[in-house]
């Protein structure tokens, strides 16, 4: 039985919730905000208070004045949330910086979730079982990535770029997903970043970053590799970390200093900040353009977005890609849609993962775009799955494409 | 209770029940930090018909049903009166069913909310003219009826939202299912209009705070979005009380026709730029209150006509005009064009770790809030000694006062009195005194408020039992209430408890 350790040291935030269930229903078209919870809205007519966060803050109320207790029962229902963030937005929002709401000062629901998965993992409720894999092939030592891959064909693709060096100052964490599943992007990133004359240097001992286990609340599995990494990339004599990959970013930016109580001896980017840094400079040869613009629109990860504010940077470098038009969906930036990917959702629960991204789908081709993109590998990965559910009417309507796909594209 | 749960999942079928414990506790609460009741059972229904199996069953079982909207009552009122019963919820049932734009009526399910409406109302240049309740953004439009809701904008213009209602299909505790109004006579063929064949019996269940029948089908007067508009806030002299009520108290004298008018007092100023949430208001030298005004118009003649009246009226008073922009702290100017009025109340909810307010909203005519208002300080001043308790384990004092003065229709304002205080638990510790001492506190000053002639709206468990405990109502109105009760619902199935009926005090 836990005693809710973590959970009770979240319990300013956990009782300052007032029960105003905006995070269920809220919308207020003059400041963009379309509804707000993803899984929610997925469940469509079974959606159940217990779905989105007032109904789980109550729970949780419930669960500290110890009215009910923690169980298996209860981790299948809190694994059900892709911890986008959506309900802390609608929870502190004003969209007005001259005005400002309270629960600003207490309510961070993504670290209530957290908090609540740690304690259910401790009294042995969780992981889920899908989840048990995966954390089981990242700490495996001939894997040391969720995906159950041997540790050496992340890595394979490097034979095609000999001119990536061991050591040096400007490295790049690769990650899982995009090495092993979305190699041909892995690959685009690396010709633009060689056109433009960069040196990079990159580990071949890099081990995963440990997100996923972080999201379902297993942070002893982390410990090691965290260690591991930040040991391996020291080493090496790395000043700038970058990832393509938006789970990655958060885990090495915000996680990591976190969870060692210290900041990092480098900095850490995500690729487009090194991309706008390009455009800037002029670094990337784009070939002449002709004809009509190609009218794209980009999908903000939650992992980059709500969790890391990284907002505009992405929208500069589409706004810099020639016979490019940048287009909004109705939901954009902190209001933005999931995807439905983050919080161990894909793993667990696929089909309601796809069913969140089927809605950000259509909500592209309501924007009146040609091309959707984004800047996160899981959330590629998971709308390309739900894209290819949606047949051809969705198909001959908008494209999918990672932003560093659609850079490559043009040059 | 097996039974029963079977005989609801043949309405519903499964998808649309539960009995989960965890579902129930999610259903527990509404917006208050003290009452709590676990239903047994959770139900989402899709129409009236299925609802009207599920009373005619919970008839048979003699279980209690509760409606629940979005679930934001302030006073218990959404979820049941101790540990039982059938829990409603009505958000299933969020459908716009028709919109006429000839007769500018629009029918939704009463699962919508005011939020969902509007959006879809704005694109035909409409609007719901009463924006239903301050949490309108995401309360239902079914609750606003049961409730008379204001406070959500426009309810100085368009008065609380229960005067645009010109149908309603309700479904009676037993189970049958009417409908009012214009729709009582079966030939006709759309709702147009809600007085006449008979009584207005739509207005039964107008306020009746969900004890009459659970509204299925709403239908509302729809209006013209206006053009122009014009917002503005001054702040108060000394004295603001009584100069905010002569201000009210002459717009309407002036038959100006003001969307919204806000008093915000001097409290709410200080502690709000104090906590550093307003801002916008920093720059005032002297924490006064504020009040505002919203106006609209056809043409911008008639605007500058209205705005030229208005601020003549507030100037004559000696309010000083603090700028056009939001950062000026033109509160009016987000309150309307950027829909703040569902999201002012936001302000006043966790200033500190698990600090909400134990209130009520009440209506009363102009020129007796100012009494009101001082007779709260007064309490609170009283009750020191209690408030202190508190302060010793949460480390900060609850304050009693009141939320911003909302100008409503006719010669009236929406108080909204209470106090905010502290939640029991406290640093993984449950202080039990607490939770009494919030309670007996918060009777303690609705009673003395009620006593000052006020009208409640929003009642829930709390209210609706405390003005039957005090002895407020008269006999004759109580006695009519409980017999219509009795007549319509005679096993009391229908939000049990409420109004004190049976007298289990």
């Amino acid at each position: 039985m836990s005693n809710l350790k973590h959970l009770k040291e979240e319990w300013k935030a956990v009782f300052s919730c007032m029960g105003c269930g905006d995070c269920g229903y809220a919308i207020r078209p003059a400041v963009g905000r379309y509804l707000t919870c993803p899984v929610k809205e997925a469940k469509g007519e079974e959606g159940f208070e217990i779905y989105f966060s007032r109904g789980r803050m109550n729970i949780l109320k419930s669960l500290l004045e110890g009215k009910i207790p923690l169980s298996k029962e209860l981790a299948k229902w809190v694994y059900q949330c892709s911890e986008c963030g959506n309900c802390t937005e609608v929870c502190h929002m004003t969209h007005n910086e001259n005005i400002i709401l309270p629960t600003c000062n207490w309510i961070d629901h993504v670290k209530v979730w957290d908090a609540l998965r740690k304690d259910l993992i401790e009294a042995g409720f969780a992981p889920l079982d899908r989840h048990e894999n995966l954390v089981d092939y990242m700490n495996d030592d001939q894997m040391k990535n969720p995906y159950g891959e041997e540790k050496v064909k992340k890595f394979e693709w490097t034979g095609e770029f000999p001119w990536i060096k061991d050591r040096g100052e400007f490295v790049f964490f690769s990650g899982c997903t995009m090495p092993l599943r979305q190699v041909d992007t892995l690959k685009n990133m690396m010709k633009i970043l060689q056109v433009a004359g960069k040196d990079i240097a990159m580990s071949k001992d890099e081990w995963c970053c440990g997100s996923i286990a972080l999201r379902i609340g297993d942070e002893k599995s982390v410990l090691d590799l965290l260690k591991h990494n930040v040991e391996e990339f020291r080493k090496m004599g790395t000043k700038t970390l970058f990832t393509a990959c938006a789970g990655c970013y958060r885990t090495w930016k915000k996680d990591y200093p976190e969870l060692l109580g210290e900041a990092l001896p480098f900095e850490v980017k995500h690729i487009t900040e090194i991309l706008i840094d390009m455009l800037n400079d002029n670094e990337i040869p784009f070939k002449a353009e002709e004809g009509e613009k190609l009218k794209v629109t980009y999908h903000d990860p939650c992992h980059l977005g709500r969790h890391m504010d990284l907002y505009e940077i992405p929208r500069e470098v589409i706004a810099q890609i020639p016979g490019v038009e940048l287009v909004e969906m109705k939901r954009n930036r902190k209001n933005a849609w999931c995807c439905g990917a983050g919080g161990g959702v894909k793993s667990q629960f696929p089909d309601l993962a796809k069913d969140i991204s089927k809605e950000r789908i259509r909500e592209a081709i309501e924007s009146g775009a040609d091309i959707l993109t984004t800047s996160c590998p899981f959330c590629t990965g998971n709308m390309n799955d739900a894209y290819k559910e949606m047949g051809p009417e969705v198909q001959e309507r908008i494209k999918l494409i990672d932003i560093i796909d659609l850079i490559a594209s043009k040059i | 209770m097996s039974d029963l749960f079977n005989k609801l999942e043949k309405i519903v079928s499964d998808k649309y029940i539960s009995n989960d414990i965890y579902v129930r506790h999610a259903y527990s609460r509404n917006v208050d930090i003290v009452l709590q009741g676990v239903p047994d059972i959770v139900i989402r229904p899709k129409d009236a018909q299925e609802i009207s199996e599920i009373l005619k069953v919970a008839n048979e079982e003699n279980i209690t049903v509760i409606p629940r909207g979005a679930g934001i009552c302030e006073f218990g009122g959404s979820k049941p009166i101790g540990d039982n019963g059938i829990v409603l919820d009505m958000k299933r049932m969020d459908n716009i069913l028709n919109l006429d734009e000839e007769n500018l009526i629009v029918t939704v399910e009463a699962g919508i909310s005011w939020g969902k409406l509007n959006e879809y109302l704005c694109h035909f240049g409409l609007y719901t003219g009463s924006m239903g309740p301050g949490s309108g953004m995401s309360a239902s439009i079914g609750g606003g009826i049961s409730h008379h809701s204001v406070g959500g904008g426009g309810c100085a213009k368009y008065g609380a939202c229960t005067n645009q209602l010109t149908s309603l299909e309700v479904v009676l505790p037993t189970g049958e299912i009417i409908e009012t109004g214009s729709q009582a006579n079966k030939y006709s063929k759309f709702p147009f209009n809600r007085f006449g064949n008979g009584p207005d019996l739509a207005g039964l269940f107008c306020g009746d705070n969900g004890i009459y029948g659970v509204k299925t089908k709403i239908s509302l007067q729809v209006f013209p979005k206006p053009e122009y508009a014009e917002y503005k806030t001054f702040q108060l002299p000394r004295r603001e009380r009584e100069v905010s009520a002569k201000i009210l108290n002459e717009i309407r004298h002036r038959g100006i026709d003001v969307y919204d008018a806000m008093y915000i007092m001097d409290l709410l100023v200080r502690l709000t730029t104090q906590e550093r949430l307003m801002p916008m208001w920093n720059q005032l030298k002297k924490k006064r209150g504020v009040i505002f005004y919203t106006i609209e118009a056809n043409t911008e003649v008639e605007l500058d006509e209205k705005v030229k009246l208005l601020d003549k009226i507030m100037l004559d008073n000696k309010t000083e005009y603090l700028g056009s922009e939001i950062s000026d702290g033109n509160i009016a100017k987000w309150h309307y064009t950027e829909q703040g009025h569902w999201q002012f109340y936001h302000n006043l909810w966790g200033i500190f770790p698990s600090m909400q307010p134990l209130t009520a909203e009440c209506f009363c005519p102009i020129k007796t809030y100012p009494k009101i208002m001082n007779d709260i300080d007064q309490w609170d001043m009283e009750h020191d000694e209690e408030m202190r308790k508190i302060f010793d384990v949460a480390g900060s004092r609850p304050i009693a006062g009141s939320g911003p003065i909302v100008l409503i229709d006719g010669n009236n304002v929406e108080i909204t009195c209470g106090f905010t205080s502290f939640s029991s638990y406290v640093d993984g510790k449950i202080h039990e005194f607490i939770d009494n001492l919030n309670l007996s506190l918060w009777k303690s000053l609705l009673e003395r408020v009620t006593k000052q002639g006020v009208q409640w709206y929003m009642m829930g468990e709390f209210m609706s039992r405390l003005m039957v405990d005090i002895g407020a109502y008269s006999e004759e109105f109580y006695t009519l209430m409980k017999s219509i009760k009795k007549t319509i619902d005679p096993n009391m199935i229908l939000s049990r408890g409420k109004f004190n009926f049976w007298g289990d005090k």
